[in-house]
C-alpha cells in the first residue's frame, strides 16, 4: 500500500500530473520562464527551481526557472512575468496563494499549485496537484517526490517535439484565448469612465461604466470591451 | 522532412493520450519506488537514527545549535531541516539554520578563499564544541561537505551525514560521527529518502526531550 497517497487514489494524482507536465512542457517550447514560489517555505521554490536550471541528469536540457522569494511575490511577478509564463506554487492551503492565482490569469500565466494538506478547490489553478491530505507530506519526502516528479514528467515531454504544440493554439488574427466570456484583467490606469487593463493577451482599453471608478492593480472580469465586475484580489 | 534523419523524434506525433498514459504510468512507478526506499531506508537506519537523535538531544540540551548545509537541492533540503527545527508545526522550536541561507557571506568566502571552504570557514567561526553539523550530499563526496566535516570534529560539535549511493568518501572520512546511508543511485530518490530521514530525526529528538531520556548520562 502506498504511502505516498494513502488518501486518495494514486492514479487520479499521475493523471493531473501527466497533464500538468505536458502543459508545462509546451509553455517551455514557447519560451516561457518558470515562475516557482512557495510561501512561508522558500526551499521549496528554491529546490524545483535548481532542478530546471540545472538538471542532475547529464544531457538533460537546462530550463529558464526562477525562485520568487518569500515577501510581496504579487509585486515581484506583475513586473517580471510575461504572458505565457508558468507559476508552479509549493504550499499548503493559502487565501494569499488563492489571491495571487486570479490575478496571474489576467498576466496570462498558467498556474500549477501543489501542496499537501486541507485541499483547496480545484478551480484555483490551471493544474491543482494535491499529494495529500496529510500536511506532514511536507515534511517526510513526499512533497519533494511530487516536484521531482513534475520535472522528470516534463523533460519525458520534450522527447515528443509534435506534442509541445498547443492544439488549440493562437493561430490567425484572433486570441482564442479572449474570444472567452469573462476574462480576468487587471487595472493599470483608469481616465474617467474607460481604464487601461492589463491581460493575457496584452493592454486593453475597456469602459468601467457598469461598475464604478477602478484603481491601478484592481482586478476586473472583462466581456465585449466592458468591466463588468470588479473581483476580490 | 528531416524525419529520416531522426526517426526516433516524430516531429508529426498529434495524439497526447498515449504520451499522458505513459507519464502518468511513469509517475505511478516512480511513486512507489521512493515508497519503497523511503521505507526501507528508516527501517535499516533505525539503530542509527536513535544512537543520532540521542546525541543531538544531548547537544540541545547542553544549549548547542544545529548547523545545516549541503549544494544545490541538497541545500534546499538543509534549508528545510533547518526550518523543521527552528520552526516546528509542533513540539519544542530548537536553534537551527542553514549555512547556505546569506548569498553575501556565501559568496565572500566562494570568492575569496574557494568554493571548497563556504562551509567549513562558517563553523570555523560560529559553531563549538556543543554544536551538531548535519550535512546533505547525494554522493557523499562534495568536497567542501568533506572540508565542513573535518572542521566540526576539530572543535568537537557533533556530525551527522546524510549520503546517497554507498555512501562516498562521507562514509570513508573518519569524521562523520553517524553517516546515514541511503542506497540508491537516483539522485532525487535519495533527496526524498532523505527528507524521510531527517523527518525522523527530528522526531526522535523531539520524543528524547520530552522523555528526558539524557537525563541517564
Amino acid at each position: 500500500m502506498s504511502q505516498w497517497l494513502d488518501d486518495q487514489p494514486v492514479a487520479v494524482v499521475s493523471a493531473e500530473l501527466a497533464f500538468a507536465a505536458l502543459a508545462l512542457a509546451r509553455r517551455f517550447a514557447d519560451g516561457a520562464t518558470l515562475w516557482c514560489w512557495s510561501p512561508g517555505a522558500p526551499e521549496h521554490a528554491q529546490h524545483v527551481a535548481v532542478e530546471f536550471v540545472h538538471p542532475v541528469i547529464v544531457g538533460t536540457r537546462a530550463l529558464p526557472a526562477v525562485a520568487v522569494a518569500d515577501g510581496d511575490a504579487t509585486a515581484t511577478l506583475r513586473t517580471m512575468a510575461r504572458a505565457g509564463d508558468a507559476l508552479v506554487v509549493v504550499s499548503s492551503g493559502d487565501a494569499a496563494v488563492s489571491g495571487l492565482l486570479k490575478r496571474t490569469e489576467a498576466w496570462g500565466m498558467t498556474t500549477i499549485w501543489m501542496g499537501c494538506g486541507p485541499r483547496p478547490e480545484a478551480s484555483s489553478a490551471d493544474h491543482l496537484l494535491w499529494l495529500s491530505d496529510d500536511p506532514q507530506a511536507r515534511h517526510d519526502g513526499r512533497l519533494v517526490l511530487g516536484y521531482h516528479l513534475l520535472w522528470e514528467l516534463t523533460h519525458v515531454c520534450f522527447e515528443h517535439p509534435g506534442l509541445l504544440r498547443e492544439p488549440s493554439a493562437t493561430e490567425g488574427p484572433t486570441c482564442t484565448t479572449c474570444s472567452d466570456e469573462g476574462r480576468m484583467g487587471e487595472v493599470v490606469t483608469s481616465q474617467g469612465d474607460d481604464a487601461t487593463v492589463r491581460t493575457a493577451c496584452g493592454i486593453e482599453t475597456v469602459t468601467t461604466l457598469l461598475v464604478g471608478p477602478v484603481a491601478p492593480g484592481d482586478l476586473v472580469l472583462l466581456h465585449a470591451g466592458t468591466a463588468i465586475t470588479v473581483v476580490d484580489g | 522532412m528531416t524525419d529520416f534523419l531522426y526517426p526516433f523524434i516524430d516531429g508529426e506525433e498529434r495524439d497526447a493520450g498515449a504520451l499522458l498514459e505513459d507519464l502518468a504510468r511513469s509517475a505511478e512507478a516512480k511513486a512507489a519506488a521512493s515508497d519503497d526506499l523511503r521505507r526501507t531506508t528508516l527501517d535499516g537506519l533505525a539503530g542509527q537514527l536513535d544512537a543520532a537523535a540521542t546525541e543531538m538531544s544531548a547537544r540541545f540540551v547542553a544549549g548547542g545549535r544545529l548547523f545545516a548545509f549541503g549544494n544545490g537541492g541538497s541545500s534546499t533540503d538543509a534549508a528545510a531541516v533547518a526550518s523543521l527545527f527552528g520552526h516546528p508545526p509542533s513540539g519544542r522550536p530548537l536553534p537551527a539554520r542553514s549555512l547556505a541561507a546569506d548569498p553575501a557571506v556565501l559568496t565572500a568566502l566562494a570568492n575569496d578563499v574557494g568554493y571548497e571552504l563556504v562551509f567549513s570557514r562558517q563553523l570555523a567561526s560560529s559553531a563549538g564544541a556543543t554544536d551538531i553539523a548535519l550535512g546533505l550530499s547525494t554522493s557523499g563526496s562534495s568536497v567542501n561537505l568533506l572540508r565542513a566535516f573535518e572542521q566540526a570534529k576539530r572543535i568537537g560539535a557533533l556530525t551527522i551525514g546524510l549520503a546517497g549511493y554507498g555512501g562516498g568518501s562521507m562514509a570513508q572520512a573518519g569524521t562523520v560521527d553517524h553517516c546515514l546511508v541511503v542506497s540508491s543511485d537516483s539522485v532525487h530518490r535519495i533527496q526524498e529518502a532523505q527528507s524521510a530521514v531527517t523527518f525522523e530525526l527530528w522526531r526522535r529528538v523531539q520524543r528524547c526531550l520530552v522523555e528526558g531520556a539524557l537525563d541517564v548520562d
